[in-house]
């Protein structure tokens, strides 16, 4: 049961007729007091027994499947009144907080006996992943609205919110470079790992070392009768690569560093990377894994990978555990037995936490192409330029030995034959991109 | 999603109906109704629901009335009547009977001064201030006795026979000028004052103010020697007159009171604002269904490790660690800016430094590798002095850029990638 503004209103002008009646004698004010209050119960209870029963509803939700973070979707929830009397209703539907409801959630409906009514939220959620609505609260008033029942009501639903990808903006401009290595525009592409593509006549600008002087020969020039065309040779980049990427979802991941949690940077990295690599013709695995393996996609490519990608990032969430480095080996075996490029999203910031993934890396570098990529935080390098006072000085101090130990790390696995790729949040993904092009263009894949 | 199905059914309530809600705090509601049942039953046994009846009352067999001194007075063969009006006690007054007078709320006037004159014999208990103003000018409240009183100090006999007094007597003091006129106090607590004070009356008769209503009362008059006091007070004349002043008695000049004043509707008004809040409370207070529960994900401040350390450097003081972590770092940034090999020396870096910025080579040297700070000042501006000489390397090498960036640091995004000619 549930009292109205209306109903307190109704009591409050109570104070008309016991001042009335108090003019005259006090006893009189008090009868008339408790004939108000009588009266203004009375009515709310007979509004009670005329209210319509706000359990006897059936509630059909259409949500949207999925939502890329940061948009806004309409929730539509028809509500259907199996009452005998009229349903005077304000609806609140019981999304999580996340889910971002637009305005108070409270929302009206007259609904006469056997109909039924639509209405519709905006959803505007502000966390990735699986955001839930458990139940659905109806408050029905009687006719003259003052007293009111409710009744919380079960009608599950779910939105799948994809992890934003606002790292796109980077590819268009990747692509542009892809499309220069690819050979596509006149310049041209040598490299020890790429492959002959065709022969076509010298332009300039052309590497005059790809001059082929056989095919030259052979082409006499129709124009001027006695000489020859120079030709040259294109060379196009290895397609059809492996490319594995494996994001640590371990208790590192869980750092937020510049407002981003490092596992959101990792996701926005390999979506990056992923996306670019399947515009250039390599093929992509993509692994979660801390101890477990926490989501993988495997055998896909196109618009498919990227659609399976954030459909398996949504719901993972860094967990306060240890990652479990010397299975990872294994699992990159699982995905392919060929030489491929290994991306290793962690964090590569102290010897401590590093020492599962040095142990490990010998193993990968042997067979593979390693880029380790990790996430640098921008504040210790402005920290360790603040030494006015005495605890900036040691704060200073801290944050280079921190430097100091993220350095000793990437040397470590520079030594160890893998590439470091180390970035604020917001540039790690094209500094990755960059680096996969700068591997693509030298033919290392 | 749920699937719309053809004959749609009420979905399922998770709210209990009244009913069920009924059923299954059945237990409470009955351990309340017991609870609250027993409470009722103790209160009606104990009398707490009687009124408490007047203090002091002659037929008042409450803890605060004096139902047992009376009867015992009367089984003596004094006879009590009770006064109702100030004319009633007067008349007894004039009888040559004992007057007793509690005046609670301190209601009388000028009827203390007609006692006073008429009485052979007026008891006060708990006389107020206007009571002391009128009937014992200096004599005067002089607060609540520390503990039992035994020093009788006086020769009243009923106060002689008493002996001692219980625990809560009031004190009053008596000023040299009443002392002349013949007030002489008995029960001395120390120099703070007396329990009971005796004097003459305006008309020769005898005044004693008794200054707690204690010693009269059922609850205490069994205490020490309470009830050899109040009996040998009360049972000196053959007549008592029992006198508790009612607000008829008062003053007619007094002035009204503010319930007199305030119309009748103020406190029906009253009440309705009391019932408006009540309901207002309840239609801002009822939740709109269940609270929603929020699944939070771990995250954790990346920066709390260095926090953390700097907090270790600074309470253990290690100036000199923590200033070789800023070397360290100062020297490898150096070497990479002056494009020294690596590993490079030290004294070259210092070299090299000293000669891009101008500085003396010897002291650039000391600050790289050998100055030790002593104290806290020191080590900031040795901090803050290798941060110039970066900076000074810095501007010597590109004038165009002074802010320090951390190009030296791996992974440059603009550096231009693979591309060949």
């Amino acid at each position: 049961m549930a009292v109205t503004g209306r109903f307190v209103l109704l009591v409050a002008l109570g104070v008309v007729p016991v001042v009335a009646a108090g003019v005259t004698s006090a006893d009189a004010a008090w009868l008339a007091l408790v004939g108000w209050l009588a009266l203004a119960v009375g009515a709310g209870a007979v509004d009670l027994s005329l209210a319509g029963s706000p359990r006897r509803v059936a509630l059909t939700r259409e949500l949207p499947d999925r939502v890329r973070l940061g948009e806004t979707v309409t929730a539509e929830l028809a509500v259907q009144n199996l009452g005998r009397r009229m349903l005077r209703a304000v609806v609140r539907d019981g999304w999580e907080p996340s889910a971002g409801v637009a305005g108070p959630n409270r929302t009206p409906l007259r609904i006469p006996p056997g109909e039924r009514r639509r209405m519709s939220l905006g959803l505007t959620p502000w966390r990735r992943g699986d955001r839930r609505t458990g139940e659905v609260t109806i408050r029905s008033a009687g006719p003259l609205g003052l007293w009111a029942r409710q009744a919380t009501l079960a009608a599950p639903g779910r939105i799948r919110v994809l992890p934003p990808f606002h790292s796109r903006a980077h590819l268009p401009s990747r692509l542009t470079r892809l499309r220069e290595i690819d050979g596509r525009t006149p310049l041209l592409i040598r490299g020890q790992g790429t492959e002959f593509d065709s022969i076509r006549e010298y332009v300039r600008g052309d590497d005059v070392r790809s001059i082929d002087w056989r095919a030259t020969a052979r082409h006499a020039d129709p124009e001027a009768p006695g000489t020859m065309k120079l030709m040259v040779r294109t060379w196009r980049p290895e397609r059809d690569r492996r490319i594995v990427i494996v994001a640590d979802t371990s208790r590192t991941a869980a750092a937020r560093i510049a407002d981003e949690p490092r596992l959101d940077t990792a996701w926005e990295a390999a979506l990056l990377l992923a996306a670019l690599a399947s515009h250039a013709g390599d093929r992509v695995d993509f692994l979660a894994w801390d101890r477990r393996l926490r989501g993988r996609v495997h055998g896909a490519s196109g618009a498919e990978l990227l659609a399976r990608m954030v459909d398996t990032m949504a719901d993972v969430d860094a967990e306060l555990i240890e990652a479990d480095w010397t299975a990872v080996p294994g699992q990159v075996r699982r995905v392919t037995s060929r030489h491929a490029l290994v991306v290793l999203l962690t964090a590569a910031d102290s010897p401590g936490s590093a020492r599962g993934l040095l142990s490990v890396l010998p193993q990968l570098t042997s067979r593979h192409t390693v880029i380790v990529a990790s996430v640098a935080d921008p504040a210790l390098v402005a920290a360790s330029r603040e030494r006015g006072s005495l605890d900036e000085a040691y704060t200073a101090a801290a944050a280079e030995r921190a430097l100091l130990d993220g350095e000793r790390v990437a040397a470590a696995i520079r030594r160890l034959g893998a590439i470091t790729v180390t970035a604020p949040p917001h540039e790690l993904p094209p500094a990755l991109a960059d680096r996969y092009l700068e591997l693509k263009a030298s033919g290392r894949l | 999603m749920t699937v719309t199905a053809p004959a749609p059914s009420a979905a399922p309530a998770i709210t209990p109906t009244l009913r069920a809600q009924l059923r299954r705090r059945r237990a409470w509601i009955v351990i309340a109704v017991v609870l609250v049942l027993g409470a009722l039953v103790l209160l009606v046994a104990q009398g707490g629901l009687r009124a408490p009846g007047p203090a002091l009352g002659a037929g008042n067999p409450a803890p605060a009335g004096s139902k047992a001194l009376v009867e015992v007075l009367r089984t003596q063969g004094v006879t009590v009547t009770e006064a109702a009006t100030i004319d009633e006690a007067v008349d007894g007054a004039r009888r040559g009977a004992t007057v007793f007078l509690h005046d609670e709320f301190g209601i009388l006037g000028d009827g203390l001064d007609e006692l006073a004159v008429t009485a052979e014999r007026l008891v006060v208990a708990q006389p107020g201030f206007e009571a002391l103003e009128r009937l014992a000018p200096g004599v005067r409240l002089a607060g609540v006795a520390g503990g039992p009183l035994d020093e009788v100090a006086c020769d009243v006999r009923a106060a002689r026979r008493a002996d001692a007094l219980s625990d809560g007597q009031r004190l009053l003091t008596v000023d040299d000028a009443a002392a002349a006129t013949g007030w002489t106090g008995c029960f001395r607590d120390g120099d703070l004052g007396y329990a009971v004070v005796t004097g003459p009356g305006t008309s020769g008769g005898e005044i004693v103010l008794v200054a707690a209503s204690t010693v009269f009362t059922n609850e205490h008059v069994d205490e020490a020697g309470n009830a050899a006091l109040a009996l040998g007070l009360l049972g000196a004349s053959a007549e008592l007159v029992w006198y508790l002043p009612s607000p008829t008695d008062a003053d007619e000049a007094a002035a009204p009171t503010i319930g007199e004043l305030t119309p009748g509707w103020v406190s029906p008004v009253m009440v309705l604002a009391i019932a408006v809040v009540i309901a207002a409370g309840v239609w801002r207070g009822r939740r709109f269904g269940p609270l929603v529960v929020e699944q939070l994900p771990v995250q954790v401040p990346a920066g709390e490790t260095s926090e953390g350390r700097a907090r270790l450097y600074a309470r253990s003081g290690a100036r000199t660690h923590a200033l070789d972590q800023l070397r360290i770092g100062a020297i490898e940034r150096l070497a990479a800016l002056l494009r020294l090999p690596r590993p490079a020396d030290v004294a070259a870096v210092a070299e090299a430094a000293a000669s891009a910025t101008g500085r003396d080579a010897a002291s650039v040297e000391r600050l790289l590798v050998s100055d030790t700070p002593a104290h806290d000042r020191e080590f900031v501006e040795l901090a803050a002095e290798l941060d110039r000489v970066e900076l000074d390397v810095r501007r010597s090498i590109r004038p165009d850029s002074t802010h320090p960036t951390d190009s030296t640091r791996p992974t440059d995004p603009t550096r231009p990638t693979g591309r060949r000619p």
